[in-house]
Order: structure tokens, then C-alpha cells, then sequence
């Protein structure tokens, strides 16, 4: 343990945050199993954990946000409980979320004092603007960063707008509440940053430290390893392991998180086939949108996984939003189903076979608040599920809807009249999936198709995957979990800048490495 | 991550209860008002009154039929008032200047389908709020109208009109009445078992979703306009048939009772929840409301406090809280 800066050492090594036998469910589901974890003054505690493993829920958690079902949160010596997140904030516990949370169209100052405003009051009702500005120019300064406070927020770039939040969360505390040492909760974005953005976040982290403690998400093991004092390993809702990062390396914390190592059982690599003599089946050439992708062109065969990885502003989503037909390109061709289409829409790729699962599950691919039968029928509504003249066939809707609730093994507890709301993340997945399996499609543009759901119900998701293109369907697979990308594809693109960098072979037996992906997708 | 989009089992009770509150609730306040009006009221349980009100109820429930579907996929027409007010005047001047007998009826509906239309393309392809949309077109329709009408009530003349409105085919129940509850019927019927009414609930329910499984979204936005109108249109016609005469307040009080009672009836002005089935409810309390009030003698005035009330308080008890974390 190192010392803290700028207080005494004995007092480096009191805890600060203290979790106890923390459980919490969600629709009877299990999300944090008897969680607890320490968390010293002036310390880096790393969470790392798939997708799933509670880490999200476990944030919330500790900063008011949903309260626990048992267990306890003592902080400085005393046992709080939370209402919610603005009360967490005044003890002293803050958040950077995932998404950022700043309003771009306000000054920083007033983005940095959101909610503190109460403390700058004159005369009953007026803001002591001056009095903000100097304060918030106190806090960014004492984070070290270039900002003016007057500044509009959306001025500044992304990686900007992170440490404004940061220098927030760390910072306003001390200089508005008072509070000497908080506890900075840090949610990682999810996907990938680019490099420059990434090394910043690190700098901040280790500035951090010196003004509180930092509990910090993330799911890049090196750079958790050389920052963080402790690890945490979360694995299905709990703590699996608690590490000295002195002494583990990546592939051990890795080991810890899945519960084993890259397993192709997992991705079912065996029934990876061989499709080099296979006919295209679906094709584009020369895709192009400003600001997204430039002169993509990529073929998928019969039966092939063609697996497009990449950053998260490498444009490989708005490419599949794009080969979709839901947001066309400046130019480019599709060929498919024998013509090529120069305007794709989702509804023309559609009616030759297509299919698109959106990253978004709840705000793209389906109406949580509707029956799973409604959810079904949503893609099949205009040839399927209703006559020419109009007429809705719910028998013929509830029937799809039976017969995918029993071939992908929804678990719904009401049948298919069940509101989404009730199911599980991967049960709605599916739901989703079957969505579009109704209509056997023989092309899937899948993106991020097992994101946060647990790995029970990835597994499932890979092995349909994996069915489908034993009968022949062309699958075009976005993501960002690399392991997934390697264990599913049997080509994969590297998407960088928005062209496709490589692409490289993947057969059985033949794999990338995760480090290899990377190198290519960074650029380095 | 997903969990937290996952109701708790707290939550679901909580749901239920709201559903069955916003299911059960409007019978039970059609039900108390009778009671009540028929308590304080000698004249309210007559054969008599009963025929006015059912006279009464049949121009709102016929705008509203139409104007539920609109709701339900989340927008809102405000112009269903100046329709019936524009299609009302254009129709009695047609009939007194080509003596179109029976025909205005195909003609208000036409006519009313057409201004629909117009709402529609706006909002659908214009992407412009449908709030605003139909705030644009409610000033340009009732405008269009009171210039026609000049400040004058305009009668017409044709028995058979006349006839088609106040006559009484079954005893008792104005022919009026029988339209309406007809296609409200036929409505009941579209709402829950063809594609267009599933799409209204879908594109309440999730707009980015329909689009991302290729529901043709605008091109059915525009048909809810068109079916908006042409219902607007029709209770128009049926309007001006009924009092003898197109005047300058004809259709004036439409907006805010068609709103209030498909919201008092249930279905959700934030869209996918509800259905045509409760309109009919809704409807009927509010008309209830009307006749009760003024068969006690309650002023004007004292009458639009009661029916704000109303309305405000019949959504408070019923509506889904959970749903509610943002409400503009």
C-alpha cells in the first residue's frame, strides 16, 4: 500500500467504504449475491467482471440509486442508508456515470455545481454567478485542467467532458460540501475509447487519488492491474476473488471473471463450418457516409459468421445501420437476393430476407412495455401476421410465438401474453431474435447481440447463432466483446476510422489473439 | 445494464394495481354518476332526458373514435373541433347550393378524410410535433370557416336530412346515436383486430422499435390523421343535421371533451396504452356530466370547474406512476 498525499500515512490504510452482505434481485432474478468490499482512503479499488456480473447494479447500489434487498453500507464509521442519489452525493459518495451526464447546452460552472445551487444563493432567489464561476474555476484548476468555466459544455470534446465530470465528481465535494475525502464511484464507458482518450482517463484516476478514493469499473485488465491498489473480481452477482494486482496478471484476472479461459466450447467452434466454397450471398461495395464509414466493401457467404470488430467510433455501428437499410449511405451498393440495390431500405432488404438486431434491445428492438406475442409479430406485421386486406391473425401471431418461446427456451411465467417488463435481459434478447427468425431470414446483421445479458443466456444466443448457419443463413456479426468476435467469426474485419483495416481469417483451431485484435484496431 | 430496466416484484404489484384501477375505474364513475344525477335529479331517469343524452354524446363519440387512435400512437389532433366546424359550414352551403340530400354525408367524410390528410403528410413527413401541426391547422380550419359563415348560422333545407339525424328508426334512440355507436363498433373492431390498429399501439409504444422492424411508421401516421378527420368530418355533418344549422360555435367545446374523455376513458396520452373499447366510457362521463350538471341547474361556469375536476382526478387515480419518471 502506497501512502495517500497529502495526509499522514497511518491514515492511508483506514477504510473508508464499507459493504456488507449486499443482495439484490430483480424480478426474482439474482443480480448481487452477499457482496462486500472494503475501501481504504486514498486508494484505487479496480471492479472488473463480464457483462452481467453486477457491477452496474452493485454502482447503484452504493450511491443510493436502487437499495439493497440485504446487507449494509457503512461509511465513515457509520451505517447509511440511502433514498437516493443526492443524498449519497451530500455524504460525500459521487458518481461519474457511463453515459455522460453533463447538459451540454449550459457553461461547465453550471454543469460542475448541478444541483449545488442551493449554496449560492443570494437574497432569497438569485444566483451569486461570480461567486459559481470562482468556485468552479477553483475545482477544474485544481484538477489541472485548461477550461474556462464560461465556457459552453458541448464546446468541448468528449474526453474533455469526461474530466469535467471527473474534476466534478472528485472536486465539488470538498470545495462546496466541505468534504475532505470522497468516494468517486467511476463507470468506464462501456465500449472502447480511442487511445489518447483512454491514457487521459488514467491520469485522471491517479489524480483522484490524491483529493479521495476512487471505486473504479473497467474492463481493460492491463491498465486495472497497473493503477488499481486492490481488484475486485465480480462473477455472476459475486465477489469471486479480491486481488493484489502486485501479484496477478491479466490472464489470471481473466481466468477469474469467466470462470475459465477462452473456451471454444463455449463458442461452439466445432460446428464453425467451412465456407471458402460457398456462394456470397451478401455483399456491399464501396459503402460510404460522412462523419461514419468510407469506402466499405465486405462479402459474407452462405453460412459464414463474418465478424466485424472495432472502437466504438470506428463506424461499425452506423455500418450496420447502413447494410440494413435503416439510416442508407451517401453511395455505395448492396447485393442481395440476386439485385443490387443502390437505396436500401430495411423494408425492401426485408422482403428478399434480411434481418437487423439492434445494439439498443430497449430503445430499438423491442416495446418492453408490450406482450411478448405483440414483440414477436413486430417484424412479420405486414406480410405475416395479417391478410392482405388487413386482418391481424393473432392465432397465427401467438402460434410464432409459441413455438420460439419453446425452440429458443423463453422463460416467460404468464405465455406469450407475458409483458416483456418481466423477463430477463437474455430472455428478451431472444425474444428479439425471434422476432426476425419468424420471418427465416437468410442474412442477419447482428449487433452486439449478447450485450449485458448473463452468460447462461449468451451461450444459448451463440448456439442459435451457430444453428443458423448450419441451415445456410449468412450472419454478419458487430461487437464489441473481442472474445465473442473470436470464438464466433470465421472472418473478422477490423474496422478503424471507419474503413475496414483487415480482415483477417479465423478457422478453428487457427485463432486471433485478443492482443492481435486490438494492435489492429488501435492502430499501433 | 438490463437489470435496472427490470421491474422489481414491488414494482409489478404496483402495476397491476394501476391497471386495474385504470380498467375498473371508468365504470365505476359512469355508474356513480347515474346514481347520483338520478338521486338529484327527478328528470334525469326519463325516456326522455335518456334520448337527449344519447343525441348529445353521438358528436363527441364520433370524433372521438377517430381521434383515439391518434392518441394511442402518441400524438395528439387538436384540429378535430375546426373540422367539424369547417366540414359542418362547407356541407350546408354545398346542400343549399346543389341540393345534395343524403349524399353530405360522403361529402363531410371526404371532405373531413382530406384535411386529415393534410395534418398528416405535415406532421408525418415534415416531422414537425403534431401538437404543433394541429394547433396550425385548428387556427387555419376555424378561420377558413368563420370566414364562410360570416358570424351567421346558416340552415339548410332537406327533409330527408333532417330525418337522418333526429329521426328515431328504433323508438328512442335518434338515428344519430345508432351511427355513432356503430362505428364505434367498427372501430372497437379496427383497434383490436387489424394490422392498422396494432400499429397505432406500436408506434405508441416504440416508435425507434417499429422503425428498426421495418413497420412503415409515416405512411401510418398519416392514415390515423386521415381516419381522424374523416371521423371529424362525418360527426360534423351528423352535427349540422342534427341542430338544423351550421353556426359560428358549432364543434367549439370538441377539443377539450374529446381529449377528456378518451384520457378520462384510459388510453394514455404519452400513446400505446388505452383502447377504443374505454373512449365509449369516457364519452359517456363526460356527456353525463353535462346533462347531470345541467338538469341541476349548476351555471356554466360552475360546470367547467366540476368537468376539469373530473378529469384531473380520474387520471391521478388511474394513470401508471412507474411508467411516469419523466413527465413534460
Amino acid at each position: 500500500m502506497r501512502p495517500g498525499l497529502g495526509e499522514g500515512s497511518p491514515v492511508a490504510t483506514e477504510v473508508i467504504l464499507k459493504v456488507e452482505g449486499l443482495c439484490k434481485s430483480f424480478a426474482g432474478i439474482p443480480v448481487l449475491r452477499d457482496v462486500s468490499l472494503d475501501v481504504k482512503r486514498n486508494s484505487v479499488v479496480g471492479i472488473v467482471g463480464e457483462n452481467g456480473a453486477g457491477k452496474s447494479t452493485l454502482f447503484n447500489v452504493i450511491s443510493g440509486i436502487v437499495p439493497p434487498d440485504r446487507g449494509r453500507i457503512r461509511f465513515r464509521d457509520k451505517e447509511i442508508r440511502l433514498s437516493d442519489y443526492r443524498q449519497a452525493n451530500l455524504l460525500g459518495i459521487s458518481r461519474v456515470f457511463q453515459e455522460q451526464a453533463l447538459i451540454p447546452n449550459v457553461a461547465v460552472y453550471a454543469n460542475l455545481l448541478l444541483s449545488h445551487e442551493n449554496y449560492f444563493v443570494r437574497f432569497g432567489q438569485v444566483l451569486d454567478k461570480h461567486r459559481m464561476i470562482e468556485v468552479a474555476q477553483r475545482v477544474v484548476d485544481g484538477f489541472g485542467l485548461e477550461i474556462d468555466v464560461r465556457e459552453r459544455t458541448g464546446n468541448y470534446d468528449f474526453s474533455v467532458r469526461q474530466s469535467i465530470e471527473i474534476a466534478r465528481a472528485c472536486l465539488v465535494p470538498r470545495e462546496v460540501l466541505g468534504i475532505e475525502t470522497p468516494v468517486v464511484l467511476l463507470d468506464e464507458p462501456t465500449a472502447a475509447l480511442s487511445r489518447s482518450a483512454e491514457e487521459a482517463l488514467f491520469r485522471l484516476i491517479r489524480k483522484i487519488k490524491l483529493h479521495g478514493s476512487v471505486v473504479f469499473v473497467s474492463h481493460r485488465l492491463g491498465e486495472v492491474l497497473s493503477i488499481s491498489d486492490v481488484i475486485y473480481v465480480l462473477r455472476d452477482g459475486r465477489v469471486v476473488a479480491s486481488v493484489d494486482p502486485a501479484r496477478t496478471d491479466e490472464r489470471m484476472l481473466h481466468r477469474l471473471m469467466v470462470g475459465r479461459e477462452r473456451d471454444a466450447d463455449y463458442y461452439h467452434e466445432d460446428r464453425q463450418a467451412d465456407v471458402a466454397n460457398q456462394p456470397v450471398v451478401f455483399a456491399v461495395s464501396d459503402f460510404s457516409l460522412t462523419n461514419a464509414y468510407e469506402a466499405v466493401s465486405l462479402e459474407v457467404r452462405k453460412g459464414e459468421i463474418f465478424g466485424v470488430g472495432g472502437l466504438l467510433d470506428s463506424g461499425k455501428s452506423q455500418l450496420g445501420r447502413g447494410m440494413a437499410g435503416l439510416q442508407p449511405p451517401d453511395r455505395g451498393v448492396v447485393r442481395f437476393g440476386g439485385s443490387e440495390i443502390r437505396r436500401p431500405t430495411l423494408r425492401s432488404l426485408m422482403a428478399k430476407g434480411l434481418a437487423y438486431v439492434p445494439a439498443e434491445r430497449l430503445a430499438q428492438g423491442l416495446i418492453v412495455s408490450f406482450p411478448i406475442a405483440w414483440n414477436v409479430s413486430l417484424a412479420g406485421g405486414q406480410d405475416m401476421f395479417s391478410t392482405y386486406c388487413g386482418y391481424w391473425k393473432r392465432s397465427a401471431e401467438e402460434q410464432a410465438s409459441q413455438h420460439y418461446m419453446e425452440e429458443l427456451n423463453i422463460r416467460a411465467p404468464g405465455g406469450p401474453y407475458t409483458r416483456c417488463t418481466a423477463l430477463s435481459g437474455g430472455n428478451q434478447q431472444k425474444v428479439v431474435l425471434a422476432k426476425w427468425l419468424c420471418r427465416s431470414p437468410r442474412v442477419m446483421i447482428l449487433d452486439n447481440p449478447t450485450r449485458g445479458i448473463d452468460a447462461g443466456a449468451k451461450e444459448e444466443v451463440y448456439r442459435v447463432i451457430r444453428r443458423l448457419t448450419a441451415d445456410g443463413v449468412a450472419i454478419v456479426l458487430i461487437t464489441d466483446e473481442l472474445l465473442e468476435l473470436i470464438g464466433m467469426a470465421n472472418r473478422i474485419a477490423v474496422m478503424r476510422g471507419g474503413r475496414i483495416s483487415a480482415v483477417i481469417e479465423a478457422p478453428p483451431g487457427r485463432k486471433p489473439t485478443e492482443s492481435q485484435l486490438v494492435a489492429l484496431m488501435v492502430g499501433s | 445494464m438490463s437489470e435496472d430496466g427490470v421491474a422489481t416484484a414491488e414494482w409489478r404489484r404496483r402495476v397491476d394495481l394501476g391497471l386495474a384501477m385504470s380498467e375498473g375505474l371508468p365504470i365505476v364513475v359512469v355508474a356513480s354518476l347515474c346514481a347520483f344525477f338520478a338521486l338529484a335529479s327527478d328528470s334525469f331517469f326519463t325516456l326522455r332526458n335518456l334520448t337527449a343524452l344519447s343525441s348529445q354524446a353521438s358528436t363527441l363519440l364520433m370524433v372521438c373514435t377517430g381521434a383515439t387512435f391518434v392518441i394511442l400512437m402518441g400524438s395528439i389532433d387538436l384540429s378535430v373541433g375546426a373540422i367539424v366546424l369547417l366540414v359542418g359550414s362547407v356541407v350546408v352551403e354545398l346542400m343549399n347550393a346543389l341540393g345534395l340530400g343524403i349524399a353530405a354525408l360522403a361529402v363531410g367524410t371526404v371532405l373531413g378524410m382530406l384535411l386529415g390528410l393534410i395534418n398528416g403528410i405535415i406532421f408525418a413527413w415534415g416531422a414537425i410535433p403534431s401538437f404543433v401541426v394541429t394547433l396550425g391547422s385548428l387556427s387555419v380550419f376555424s378561420g377558413l370557416a368563420q370566414e364562410l359563415l360570416q358570424g351567421r348560422a346558416i340552415e339548410y333545407r332537406s327533409v330527408a336530412f333532417d330525418n337522418l339525424a333526429i329521426g328515431q328508426f328504433i323508438p328512442h334512440l335518434p338515428n344519430i346515436a345508432v351511427v355513432a355507436i356503430a362505428m364505434w363498433a367498427v372501430m372497437v373492431f379496427v383497434c383490436f383486430n387489424t394490422r392498422f390498429g396494432r400499429y397505432m399501439y406500436v408506434i405508441g409504444g416504440g416508435e425507434a422499435v417499429a422503425r428498426t422492424s421495418g413497420v412503415p411508421v409515416s405512411r401510418y401516421k398519416v392514415y390515423a390523421f386521415m381516419l381522424s378527420g374523416a371521423m371529424a368530418g362525418l360527426a360534423g355533418t351528423l352535427a349540422v343535421a342534427r341542430v338544423g344549422a351550421a353556426g359560428p360555435t358549432l364543434g367549439s367545446e370538441l377539443l377539450l371533451n374529446s381529449l377528456a374523455a378518451i384520457v378520462v376513458g384510459g388510453t394514455s396520452l404519452s400513446g400505446g396504452e388505452g383502447g377504443m373499447h374505454r373512449t365509449l366510457l369516457g364519452v359517456l362521463i363526460i356527456t353525463l356530466l353535462d346533462n347531470g350538471l345541467n338538469l341541476m341547474g349548476v351555471g356554466e361556469y360552475v360546470q367547467m370547474v366540476v368537468k376539469g375536476a373530473v378529469v384531473i382526478s380520474a387520471v391521478l387515480v388511474s394513470q401508471d406512476r412507474t411508467k411516469l419518471s419523466i413527465v413534460k
